[in-house]
């Protein structure tokens, strides 16, 4: 009697444990849905990454590319957000220009899902939210709030430790890191195979300057910040302070040497580009953050930060008001604009020219919302 | 509600649950958290408490497969064929017996930076020849947390700089001797603490009066097998990483496991994985509930009120809030408070010789592994030596873990100087 | 050896079923039970 009554309970629990993960599994999968994106009608091609290394095909590695190529020949740009899908500010900032540009003169390549599989979960006991939104004039938008790292389901199991593809020593998780994996490994693991497939579409697509759009938490050094290559100093220099003009202020970072498997490290070494990366400051991605939301994420208000910024603890001014997306976005698509006009005046026959182009103070005005394409 | 307020109210769920009805730590935190989840406005926030049980997934199956691979030690007679060994070896030698013992536990500690790993591998062979020795069950086990801890913070892997490093862009280069400076006298100083005064110098007929079986006639060479081969493949991969296919902890001690089939006295692989499961489904189910606790300390606001309440200390406090908080946090895991408050504390030390202070944090953040209810190195050693309530482990680890904790203390406020040295 | 951890998951997850089947007391059961929930989820390449 007692063994058929423990039976029972134990049936009863592992039925409990069934709805358990049903229920969440139901919430974890919808992170695979991926959100639209509505190229602007000037798109000229859109690929797949596999299109450059075809084993990433049918992979979660594989991530779309949109080219936009202008009637005369001239620079050619590659823009990579969502390299890290919990900086938001770097994927937002690909799709919008994704949606908006039209390029008359050279060649825009834009990937804003760089890794694509870390869109597809979220870091454990990081208590984010799963998704965030814009107001659009026909509805809103939502975006998923992805993790810094591959999808542990797509690329298992860690090494106990990482030597990356530049032979830097680094902690186990930092394999599924697509910005410490380059410059790849061709048959290497998802992470390290995305890296080489972006290397390879630098080579093949012969980019002159590549630009990877990040964020960072506002505690860290590195913030509101150009960090550039030997390749793109002079670049990166005159870029600051055409921003200074506007009233961006931003902290020139040369790219370590002794940091490697970094995109402004790898690219500049093995590809000969001009690499330059671009940080913002995001609290939702921060040690120090308060209660997490959708509106933590988009209206970046934090009142650990804020004090934090009083004590001196931050690199980077943070106050009551917060730093909201849409400024973040606004200094990423200026850091965009002064870069190219850079690049126009130390090479003019590389020079790139855009049309529709998001103005930054505008996005920084009216948000990201007006920006967006509404669903067609 | 203010976030440290259903905190507290979390904390004071949990003391209700676990002190009170006697639920297990494991459970208690699972309510605790969905409480919190609860109060925090977010009701049942399903994902959120199995999206933070996950946190501890890596570490879960070390501990799992580590725990096969100590059942299929101790049933095909490895265990007792070592033991044997080692005591005939060091009967007589009571430094070199502590000091062997020591190195042996913080060994695979040091090649894979879990101190779970060393406690139940080379902590399980060592423990026999202390206790029969002469040292108390405790002391042995506090014996060989420490160790674990200690080969954790070690070279060559110390993951809790590289989690440190790698939130403030510090390559993991030039790290080996001010981890030595650090380790070296605290091996020392903690295995002559813990075990001088209670070993005794044996005859060598009281020796073979506790001596162990031994298989070594009948089996040879092959009974060592699973041993080396876990110690090879470990090392393999932090030193020859371009040669050893890297295969992870739980693969390793599952391959040892598997040879271990064959190499010693027969016994059912069925039934020593059971042992394991059963043995550690609790403290599996702790780190389970502490992944779902913090996710909502997280979620709510809780976490970060806890990190600017200890980086808000004034200056000259903050030390004593290095010292406090790094262990206190390392309930979550040495791995959670090394990358939660570690890294916001070099960056306000930041004036100083990175490399130095997250060195030194590592040793301080190491302590964690001794914090309840987690406390891994404390659990587990207790296992080893069969102690059923682990907190008379950890109270034998207090002044080893206080001499750790002024070292490392030590080390952070003589930066400047020891930059200079080395 | 993704294919290798798949299949050490699921025998962790088969043991653990055993287990939960075999324990006589509720609470040690629970705790099992709890334990499964990741370890179904990832045998399943949810999560």
């Amino acid at each position: 009697m007692k063994n058929i009554k423990n039976k029972f309970i134990s049936s009863l629990l592992v039925l409990f444990i069934l709805v358990i993960c049903f229920l969440s599994a139901l919430k974890f999968l919808s992170m695979q849905k991926k959100e639209a994106v509505f190229p602007s009608e000037d798109l000229t091609s859109k690929k797949m990454l596999s299109a450059y290394l075809q084993s990433l095909k049918n992979t979660w590695g594989d991530t779309e590319i949109y080219i936009y190529e202008g009637q005369e020949k001239g620079g050619n740009l590659l823009i990579t957000g969502g390299a890290h899908p919990n900086e938001p500010a770097g994927f937002i900032t690909s799709v919008l220009l994704v949606e908006n540009i039209q390029v008359t003169k050279g060649k825009i390549i834009i990937v804003p899902r760089a890794n694509n599989s870390g869109f597809t979960h979220s870091d454990p006991q990081e208590g984010n939210p799963q998704r965030f939104s814009f107001e659009t004039s026909t509805g809103r938008r939502q975006f998923r709030y992805g993790s810094r790292l591959t999808n542990p389901v797509h690329q298992w199991p860690d090494p106990t430790l990482y030597i990356n593809p530049a032979g830097q020593k680094l902690s186990g998780t930092e394999s599924r890191n697509l910005n410490r994996c380059y410059p790849g490994r061709k048959n290497g693991r998802l992470t390290e195979k995305v890296a080489y497939g972006i290397m390879e579409l630098i080579k093949k697509e012969k980019i002159d300057l590549a630009i990877d759009l990040h964020e960072s938490a506002p505690e860290y050094p590195v913030i509101n910040a150009i960090v550039f290559h030997e390749n793109s100093e002079e670049l990166a220099a005159l870029a600051l302070m055409d921003l200074q003009l506007e009233g961006f202020e931003f902290s020139l970072e040369f790219s370590p040497k002794n940091l490697r498997g970094l995109s402004h490290r790898e690219w500049g070494d093995h590809a000969h580009i001009m690499p330059i990366l671009l940080e913002s400051a995001n609290a939702s991605h921060g040690r120090l953050k308060g209660k997490t939301s959708p509106a933590l994420i988009v209206e970046g208000k934090d009142k650990n930060y804020a004090k934090a910024a009083k004590l001196g603890r931050l690199f980077v001014p943070y106050g009551e008001e917060g730093v909201p997306l849409k400024l973040r976005v606004a200094r990423h698509l200026a850091a965009v604009k002064s870069i190219l006009s850079s690049l126009e005046e130390l090479h003019p026959e590389k020079r790139i020219e855009i049309k529709n182009m998001p103005s930054s103070s505008k996005v920084r005005n009216t948000g990201i919302g007006p920006f967006l394409n509404p669903p067609n | 509600m203010p976030e440290y307020l259903i905190f507290l109210l979390m904390i004071a769920i949990f003391a209700l649950l676990a002190m009170l009805l006697k639920l297990p730590i494991g459970v208690s935190l699972a309510f605790s958290a969905l409480a919190g989840s609860l109060l925090g406005g977010e009701g049942i926030a399903l994902r959120h408490l199995v999206e933070g049980s996950f946190g501890y997934f890596d570490t879960i199956l070390i501990i799992v497969t580590a725990m096969i691979f100590m059942k299929v030690l101790q049933a095909s007679g490895i265990l007792d064929t070592i033991t044997s060994l080692l005591l005939r070896t060091f009967y007589k030698k009571k430094s070199a017996l502590l000091l062997t013992a020591m190195f042996l536990v913080m060994f695979p500690g040091m090649i894979t930076g879990s101190s779970t790993t060393a406690v139940l591998s080379t902590g399980a062979l060592v423990a026999p020849v202390l206790m029969k020795m002469g040292l108390s069950k405790v002391k042995t086990a506090a014996l060989i947390a420490m160790g674990g801890i200690l080969g954790m913070i070690a070279p060559p892997v110390n993951i809790l700089v590289m989690i440190m490093g790698a939130g403030v862009d510090m390559p993991y280069v030039g790290l080996t001797i001010p981890l030595l400076i650090i380790v070296i006298p605290l091996a020392v100083a903690i295995s002559f603490w813990l075990g001088y005064k209670d070993i005794k110098i044996i005859e060598y007929e009281k020796m073979r009066a506790v001596l162990p079986p031994s298989y070594h006639q009948q089996y040879g060479f092959r009974l060592y097998l699973p041993l080396i081969v876990v110690i090879v493949l470990m090392l393999g991969q932090s030193i020859l990483p371009k040669i050893m296919p890297d295969i992870g902890i739980p693969a390793i001690f599952l391959v040892g496991s598997l040879i271990g089939l064959g190499c010693g006295r027969s016994f059912n692989f069925f039934k020593a994985t059971q042992k394991a499961i059963k043995e550690s489904t609790p403290i599996l189910c702790i780190l389970v509930g502490v992944g779902m606790f913090i996710q909502i300390m997280t979620l709510t606001g809780a976490r970060g009120w806890i990190v600017i309440s200890f980086l808000s200390l004034p200056s000259i406090f903050l030390y004593l809030g290095i010292a406090t908080s790094m262990p206190l946090f390392g309930a979550v895991s040495a791995f959670g408070s090394s990358s939660i408050l570690g890294v916001p504390f070099i960056l306000a030390l930041i004036d100083k010789n990175a490399i130095l202070t997250s060195s030194a944090l590592s040793a301080v953040a190491g302590l964690g592994d001794l914090m309840p209810p987690t406390a891994l190195a404390g659990i587990f050693a207790a296992q080893v030596v069969g102690e059923a309530n682990y907190f008379k482990v950890i109270r034998h680890c207090l002044m080893p873990a206080l001499f750790e904790l002024v070292m490392g203390v030590g080390v952070l406020i003589s930066t400047p100087l020891l930059d200079k040295i080395i | 050896m993704h294919i290798a951890y798949h299949l050490i998951v699921f025998y962790i997850v088969c043991h653990l079923i055993w287990y939960l089947f075999r324990e006589k007391k509720f609470w040690n059961q629970v705790c099992a039970a709890l334990v499964l929930i990741m370890f179904l989820l990832r045998v399943f390449l949810i999560k």
